[in-house]
């Protein structure tokens, strides 16, 4: 057994479902449901989870209190959730965020969601700093400036409250080529305002997230490591209703890490997170693993075995 | 009180000072039906699946034909070219060694030629120690110790154990455990819910008439539970003669007698019998488990206990992943600390 001291601790953000007589169910349906998630992702050397901030409340139904939650959480081996992506309803009524007069409301969307989530230990809030890329183009730099603005603004509220605000941008955002990426970091303070790296998103996208990683490296906040089979070479990202279920080109655009047709470097990488001397949470996520068969904890583990039989004689 | 804090509350459980708990899991899992788990990759994603949740050993499950890469020796060296290959790419997968083979003389063989053999038929008893040459011979070159084999037929095939057939019985495993024995391997007789041996008196009476070097007990927690049986006091019973053990929950026990029943494979254990149980098996923490695992394993460390311990996840259900992560988490936090794989990325060596 090694005794080496880790540099990296490992988070599992969740799109889990549980297989039951009353047919697939989210795991916080029933404590019993979320002990045996827990446990689960535990043994794989998982130490927090990353989840989605409309589960607050069922944490709360469940509980009684997120400190409770916390603690049944603790017992079983995961310390926190170190993460709570805010789901945001996109629309330029109420929360657009290039569109200035939308801003009160993410920003205090966002306040509320910092003052009903202490007790869980939540170090980052993620958040798509774009709504979708068809309702943002074209996207023009006063655009990006407007993005740049309330994510700023947000994350200064965020740091009060002892949260990173991380921005993650999937290849649908209407933030996602190089140089919209390279502008809105260039726009955005580091103090406040951090870059969370999905690795499939970027490469979807056409983004080299190695490349991007060593660029940002002093502003990444945390890491969503998943693979991609495919690159969106005929602009699925723009594609209406939706490009992440619905486009007829690819039915299932995400993959746990390991798989043999897996686009992302990981090895190249880790060996760049060693050389910069990365150290803190590595978050794993292989969303939509159910489609076509799969399911999630197969794919977590698979996704586990690789971080320590191949990463981790890289950096660990 | 939750089944973590009920179960970490016994003190029974201790590291100990014998010697450590060898751990395996069993792949039977991931074959539900004739036709799965026969290709590469299938075999690759178990074997990460159960190497990540911390299991460096696995058990193979014995089988006939074209669609059973590991069921036998000469199937898993046209699969993987032989038995060293096929240990180092399980290596490569994670996983230190193969722990054991489970066979049942009844599964019908395309290689050999027959429908299933009767270890109470003198007639099939050379056949019987052939098939245990080939798997004993195996064994050892993938690290294997162990032929786990079911000693009698189910007891709805033949009825009531007599003392005749009991010793017929005896002098076949007699020859099986002396044939397996020239190849360092013992053999451990595999009692199940269905099995002609109902009681502790025929169990004894049977290894009482074998050769206790080369033929001992296998206990499967569950199975024996569902026969009526307490493990626990099975193996106080039996226990310098227990070699092996599978590790799995029973949530309920045959209450009706049901065994007697024809086909009670497919009537009991597969559709649930008069009852309609919807599943026997559980996972190890399973809240309507009936073994005392904790207590089991706390006399095992008393008694230093040096054979392997194969958790199965038998029937699943599917996910099959979730089921052996499952019982890995509980290996390691309650059962067994000292079996806990470092936290996060950092990597375990194989081999």
């Amino acid at each position: 057994m090694s005794t080496i001291q880790p540099r990296l601790r490992w988070a599992y953000m969740d799109h889990w479902r549980v297989d039951t007589a009353q047919g697939p169910l989210s795991q916080y349906t029933s404590v019993e449901h979320f002990d045996a998630f827990l446990k689960q992702v535990s043994v794989l050397g998982f130490e927090a989870i990353e989840t989605f901030d409309f589960h607050l409340g069922v944490f709360r139904e469940l509980f009684g209190s997120l400190d409770g939650c916390r603690s049944f959480m603790q017992d079983r081996g995961i310390d926190r959730v170190l993460s709570l992506f805010h789901a945001v309803m996109f629309d330029e009524r109420q929360s657009m965020p290039h569109v200035r007069a939308t801003h009160d409301r993410i920003f205090n969307y966002a306040q509320y969601i910092m003052k009903s989530s202490a007790g869980l230990g939540v170090e980052n809030f993620i958040v798509m700093p774009a709504g979708l890329y068809y309702d943002v183009e074209p996207v023009t730099d006063d655009k990006i400036l407007a993005c740049a603005e309330i994510w700023n603004r947000v994350g200064k509220m965020t740091k009060e409250f002892g949260v990173k605000t991380c921005c993650h941008h999937e290849f649908f955002c209407g933030l996602r080529s190089r140089e919209e990426l390279r502008k809105f970091y260039e726009w955005t303070d580091p103090e406040y305002v951090y870059w969370y790296c999905d690795t499939a998103q970027h490469v979807i996208a056409g983004v080299d997230p190695v490349e991007l990683y060593v660029s940002l490296h002093d502003r990444c906040g945390g890491f969503h490591l998943k693979d991609t089979h495919h690159v969106d070479r005929t602009g699925d990202y723009r594609r209406r209703p939706d490009a992440e279920i619905m486009a007829p080109t690819t039915p299932r655009w995400f993959w746990e890490m390991g798989t043999a047709e897996g686009l992302v470097d990981f090895p190249a990488l880790f060996t760049a997170m060693k050389d910069l001397n990365y150290t803190g949470w590595v978050g794993v996520e292989h969303d939509k693993a159910d489609i076509g068969g799969g399911n999630y904890p197969e794919s977590t583990a698979i996704s586990m075995w690789y971080a320590r039989n191949v990463l981790g004689r890289i950096y660990a | 009180m939750s089944a973590v804090d009920r179960d970490r509350s016994r003190p029974s459980v201790g590291a100990g000072t014998g010697p450590a708990l060898r751990w395996s899991y069993a792949l039977n899992c991931w074959k539900p039906g004739f036709m799965g788990f026969a290709r590469r990759e299938e075999h690759e994603r178990a074997s990460k699946v159960t190497s990540a949740a911390g299991f460096r050993a696995v058990e193979l499950n014995a089988g006939s034909g074209r669609w059973e890469p590991l069921g036998r020796p000469d199937n898993v060296a046209t699969n993987y070219g032989s038995a060293q290959k096929f240990l180092l790419q399980l290596n490569d997968w994670g996983i230190e060694r193969v722990s054991s083979t489970f066979w049942d003389p009844g599964q019908m063989s395309f290689e050999d030629l027959h429908h299933g053999l009767l270890t109470s038929n003198p007639k099939d008893h050379a056949q019987i120690v052939a098939t245990v040459r080939l798997h004993a011979e195996f064994l050892p070159q993938v690290g294997g110790e162990i032929l786990v084999v079911r000693p009698a037929p189910s007891f709805s095939r033949e009825g009531a154990l007599t003392p005749e057939r009991l010793r017929t019985i005896a002098e076949c495993w007699t020859a099986a455990g002396r044939a397996a024995g020239e190849y360092g391997v013992r053999l451990a007789l595999h009692v199940d819910a269905l099995s002609a041996f109902r009681t502790a008196d025929e169990i004894e009476a049977l290894l009482a008439a074998t050769p206790d070097a080369h033929v001992g007990l296998a206990i499967d927690t569950a199975e024996v539970t569902i026969a009526g049986h307490d493990p626990l006091a099975l193996y106080e019973r039996c226990r310098g003669r227990v070699f092996h053990f599978h590790f799995m929950n029973a949530l309920a026990r045959d209450e009706l007698g049901e065994y007697r029943q024809p086909n009670a494979e497919r009537v009991l254990i597969q559709c649930g019998g008069e009852r309609r149980i919807a599943r026997w098996f559980g996972e190890l923490d399973h809240r309507e488990g009936l073994v005392d695992f904790p207590r089991l394993v706390g006399a095992l460390r008393r008694d230093g206990y040096a054979g392997w311990i194969v958790v199965e996840s038998d029937k699943g259900p599917a996910p099959i992943a979730s089921g052996v992560l499952q019982n890995g988490w509980y290996v390691q936090n309650v059962l067994d600390p000292s079996a806990k794989l470092p936290r996060g990325n950092v990597p375990v060596a194989v081999g």
